[in-house]
């Protein structure tokens, strides 16, 4: 499909923001898989409530069933994964609760997992929330935008083809 | 064809950073690589595919590596997952 995407010039595809909080550059997250860029390029958000929310229109490709962590297909064909904090599958569904399933079409903003991040700090996790491109090498370019902190729905990251 | 079974004794399974670091081993060879629960089967190379089975601890899972480099992907991977999983 590469000539649609010549004819149909585009400025690229945007996530935005899946928590409210600061947004940071994933190579500083303290955990080597995300940091070194193991699972995709992205962004993590340290965030400042207790929800994540769809990032894009998407169809839910895995809501892992310990709440920590949920993989999107997003409509534009990114493989996204949110992953709620570092190390957090060993909580085992504690201080999570799904709110949507695996193969649920989502729309962007749509409420997918909350969590009690005071909970899960009080525990000695970290709560940093890192966002990732799983399928990066089908992007050009994949760019975070840092360093501010967001709201909900605010763009984080720019994609293009 | 090379074809083995490792059982997982990791408490928590093959989550996301074993997935992804097991899926980068895998995408370094040219031969095709399959991790298949009793389940499930998926592309090795594929991160999401490979979280996507989701598989838990006491779950045997069969590795099939087939094509010019499998003998050296079968030993990697074996060796990967003896010490990770």
């Amino acid at each position: 499909m590469e000539w649609l995407g010549k004819l149909f010039k585009n400025d690229g595809y945007r996530l935005s923001a899946p928590a409210a909080g600061k947004a940071v550059s994933v190579t500083a997250v303290k955990d080597e898989t995300f940091s070194t860029e193991i699972l995709g390029k992205g962004i993590a958000i340290v965030p400042e409530s207790n929800r994540i929310v769809a990032p894009c229109d998407a169809v839910v490709d895995l809501m892992f069933d310990t709440g920590h962590a949920v993989s999107l297909k997003a409509n534009f064909g990114a493989e996204v994964l949110i992953h709620v904090g570092l190390d957090t599958v060993n909580l085992k569904g504690k201080h999570f609760t799904v709110h949507t399933k695996t193969g649920d079409v989502v729309k962007e903003g749509q409420l997918l997992i909350e969590f009690d991040r005071a909970a899960i700090a009080a525990e000695g996790y970290d709560t940093v929330t890192p966002m990732v491109i799983c399928n990066s090498d089908e992007f050009k370019t994949i760019t975070p935008h840092i360093g501010t902190v967001v709201a909900e729905g605010e763009p984080v990251m720019t994609l293009k083809k | 064809m090379k074809q083995f079974t490792h059982l997982l004794t990791d408490p928590v399974g093959l989550h996301a950073r074993p997935a992804g670091q097991l899926a980068k081993l895998a995408a370094g060879f040219a031969c095709n690589i399959r991790l298949a629960t009793p389940e499930n089967e998926a592309d090795a190379k594929r991160i999401l595919a490979v979280m996507k089975l989701a598989a838990k601890q006491n779950t045997p899972l069969t590795i099939t590596c087939e094509g010019i480099d499998e003998e050296m992907a079968a030993a990697a991977i074996s060796e990967f997952l003896a010490a990770n999983l």
